[in-house]
């Protein structure tokens, strides 16, 4: 589903190296973690496979497109939610997932079951028709979930989706993940939490200062690493 | 140091971007070029209202110096009383978002800080501010009255003293108005419409100050203006009057001896016991009344499931839903609508004034213009006028610029940057528009053209106002100016909104050359206004495409 080949980016004019050479390969129908310190490159990856960064060097290609050449047709098959919600404050929570979902041009009978879903799930059916300015953090990120998935993408590419939400939220965001691939749909997501990626992911890939270091089923990392837990892993790759 | 003086220095850093300009000239030196050129604009700016102010103060000492008034020192009064006055009003809405409304305070409440400590700091910033408000009205007064009245060394020791703290006691009057009315009413809500509030002031006050010179009477010698002055100078003394710091702050320098230091003494005296005063209140109810706004209270009846989906809505096309956005966004952003706004909307009441004024030159200009043979070169002036006042806008050329930290979701949507930049440019247009239509009814009302000639020159105006967008937001696009934290930044100090309105003004100076050229050629009416309008189409097109590529290529390589 998402294929990275040999990217690379700099910033400050080739002074900080965010990401070196990466590649790596997302199949279709798993759940993919990137795990990673701070600073290690997650979300610059994850910035270049949705097109909000431009790599360096390398190619990226999503559902077959290349992102460079096919960049609109590669967008529409994917859901993107960032790491810091930083929406429309000026529009209410209805307008913002409106206009997502016009320029996804998701029908009008859809966009109002998917709408009335993930709304009653997230507990923003009340404050949907509020401005946005109004909402606390974790509003925010509920209502950037909701636009990134109104119009139901193949592929799902979350940056710390779990950062905000409560934990009732967090747990059907999970559900959530667990079913659209059991749909044969696939999910990408960064997380700092050890037990989440143990527990939902299908594969796990580490990246420390820009370079991929392991990759994996938990179990395959497990062995390789002579580890009994990610926790130890991760702190072992990382040092 | 003690921890108030760190505060203020702190304060002082982040306000003026003293540590970014530092990293500029030290790292990152491509970048320069924009902090210098807002200097220059900014001084180019203060420099046009000083030397406004400057004649309006030598009127004004000529004509308190009459044997009649025999009061030179009427003018220090004048201008001490109009610059704390405007500090007051402004001080009240600059206060209230400095100490209530800004990001900072999440950071500083929670550290280990007197309130009087952040209160202080914050005020200092705000003092600081305003001595680029003071310019204008006192530099000229004091230098007027000291060099017409031969004043020695104290004279302007104690005028240096006297502008350092002239901001103080209208601020610190102010801020205690403020700081009550917070601990009371919770304005956190009503901050859009303080904005509006504090805009609207601001725009009354230039018509005010328009209005006034439109008063004054026009080609006059000096001596009709000085006995004008010296009319209007006993109402400025029985002002001056209600609001003694004026008057002292003219003794302090209008007296000599122990007078004149007594006075500026009192003057400094009194801001020091409101300053301390203002702190003391600060420890016991600033924190009350940030806290009190943070609080949200928020509970309401669910809405019905019929009423919830009517609210689910499709747009007919992308173009249309980038449209909707930019429209929404600009009228919920009161700073975003009043700056893009408020320069169409003064162009023609500034057109009105001079006929409420019953200006003489007003009667002179309706007869030239009401006579037929005229009504050809009246109609261009009509329509150059139209454009001037859509010009004055700044909606394009600060579009791509006010999504800021937001541009995330532009890059991200599937919507080509053709058809985003097309949803853009339909919005700046009609948006425009409304400058060349409010100033088109205005003229139609003062000069009676015919009923043909409105509808061409309105038709005119319209397609005017193609390029001007067009070229707005090619300017924007180029180098949009994206990392801000405050939606002012995005337009009030965008070098973009000015270099669009210069462009705009360029467009409207070849079409006023090629206008005189056909003019003064005589041809036939239907052919000039044919051309004019051949010309504004030409001029739009290599700029249509331009902005087009110009999208193509940025929307793929501004990174955010």
């Amino acid at each position: 589903m998402i294929e990275i080949s040999n990217i690379s980016k700099s910033y400050s004019k080739g002074e900080i190296k965010a990401v070196d050479n990466l590649s790596l390969k997302v199949n279709r129908g798993e759940i993919f973690g990137f795990l990673g310190p701070n600073g290690a490159g997650k979300t610059t990856t994850i910035k270049m496979i949705v097109g909000l960064l431009n790599p360096d060097q390398g190619s990226i290609t999503v559902n077959g497109l290349d992102i460079r050449h096919q960049m609109l047709q590669a967008k529409k098959c994917m859901g993107y939610a960032p790491d810091n919600p930083d929406v429309y404050e000026k529009l209410t929570g209805i307008e913002y997932l409106n206009f997502i979902a016009d320029v996804y041009d998701v029908p009008l009978k859809e966009r109002r079951e998917r709408m009335e879903y993930f709304l009653d799930m997230f507990g923003l059916t009340d404050a949907a028709p509020d401005l946005i300015k109004s909402y606390s953090h974790g509003m925010k990120q509920k209502i950037v979930l909701t636009g990134a998935l109104i119009h139901n993408p193949e592929l799902w590419i979350l940056d710390e989706p779990m950062v905000g939400l409560d934990p009732k939220s967090a747990f059907q965001l999970k559900e959530l993940m667990r079913k659209h691939c059991d749909n044969g749909n696939t999910v990408f997501f960064s997380t700092h939490i050890m037990e989440v990626a143990e527990k939902l992911c299908d594969r796990i890939g580490i990246i420390n200062k820009g370079k991929l270091v392991a990759i994996g089923t938990l179990d395959e990392l497990k062995k390789k690493e002579h580890a009994e837990s990610l926790e130890n892993i991760f702190l072992e790759l990382t040092e | 140091m003690s921890i108030f003086w760190k505060m203020i220095k702190v304060s002082l850093r982040v306000n003026f971007g003293i540590s970014v300009l530092k990293y500029r000239f030290t790292r990152e030196k491509k970048k320069l070029w924009e902090p210098i050129l807002i200097g220059i604009s900014a001084l180019l700016g203060l420099g046009f209202f000083t030397a406004m102010s400057t004649l309006i103060m030598i009127v004004l000492y000529k004509g308190a110096s009459q044997p009649q008034v025999g009061s030179p020192e009427l003018v220090l009064t004048f201008a001490f009383l109009a610059g704390q006055l405007v500090i007051f009003f402004f001080g009240i809405f600059y206060i209230i978002s400095s100490f209530y409304f800004s990001k900072d305070m999440n950071i500083l409440v929670p550290l280990p800080l007197k309130p009087y400590h952040i209160l202080g700091s914050k005020f200092v910033v705000v003092m600081v501010n305003e001595y680029l408000t003071l310019i204008p009205f006192l530099i000229p007064a004091i230098i007027i009255y000291g060099c017409g009245t031969s004043q020695g060394i104290v004279y302007w020791l104690k005028a240096l003293l006297l502008f350092i703290t002239s901001p103080a006691i209208p601020l610190i009057i102010a801020a205690l108005f403020d700081v009550v009315i917070m601990r009371f009413i919770n304005l956190r809500k009503s901050r859009d419409l303080l904005a509006i509030i504090g805009g609207l002031f601001g725009l009354f006050l230039a018509l005010g100050i328009n209005f006034l010179a439109q008063s004054i009477p026009k080609n006059a010698g000096m001596n009709t203006l000085t006995s004008f002055a010296a009319d209007k100078a006993h109402i400025i003394e029985s002002i001056g009057k209600n609001f003694p710091p004026s008057i002292w702050a003219t003794f302090s320098l209008s007296k000599n001896g122990f007078a004149g230091i007594g006075y500026l003494l009192l003057f400094i005296g009194v801001a020091i016991v409101l300053f301390l005063l203002l702190l003391k209140l600060a420890d016991l109810v600033f924190f009350k009344a940030v806290l009190a706004g943070q609080e949200s209270i928020k509970k309401k009846k669910a809405m019905s499931r019929e009423k919830r989906e009517a609210l689910y809505s499709q747009s007919s096309s992308t173009v249309r839903a980038i449209f909707k956005r930019e429209w929404k966004l600009l009228f919920r952003t009161p700073v975003f609508a009043m700056n893009c706004l408020a320069g169409m909307l003064v162009g023609p009441i500034f057109a009105v004034m001079p006929m409420l004024a019953k200006n003489s030159n007003m009667k002179f200009l309706t007869d030239i213009i009401s006579n037929k043979a005229n009504a050809m070169p009246a109609s261009l002036a009509a329509l150059g006028l139209m454009l001037f006042s859509a010009s004055m806008n700044m909606v394009s050329s600060t579009s791509v610029s006010r999504e800021g930290n937001m541009f995330w979701i532009s890059k991200l949507i599937p919507v080509s940057a053709e058809e985003q930049i097309k949803g853009k440019l339909i919005h700046s247009i009609l948006i425009t528009l409304i400058g060349v239509i409010v100033t088109g009814v205005v003229l139609i009302l003062m000069f009676h053209l015919s009923f043909i000639r409105v509808l061409v020159i309105m038709i005119l105006g319209i397609i005017g106002t193609v390029p001007m967008s067009i070229y707005g937001l090619l300017i924007d696009l180029s180098h949009p100016k994206l990392v801000w934290t405050n939606p002012q930044e995005a337009v009030k100090s965008n070098l973009n909104g000015i270099l669009g309105m210069a462009a705009s003004l360029l467009i409207i100076g070849i079409l006023a050359v090629v206008s005189i050229l056909i003019v003064t050629s005589h041809f036939q009416d239907w052919f000039c206004y044919l051309a004019i309008g051949v010309i504004m189409v030409v001029i739009s097109i290599p700029g249509y495409y331009g902005l087009i590529n110009t999208a193509k290529r940025k929307y793929f390589t501004i990174e955010v």
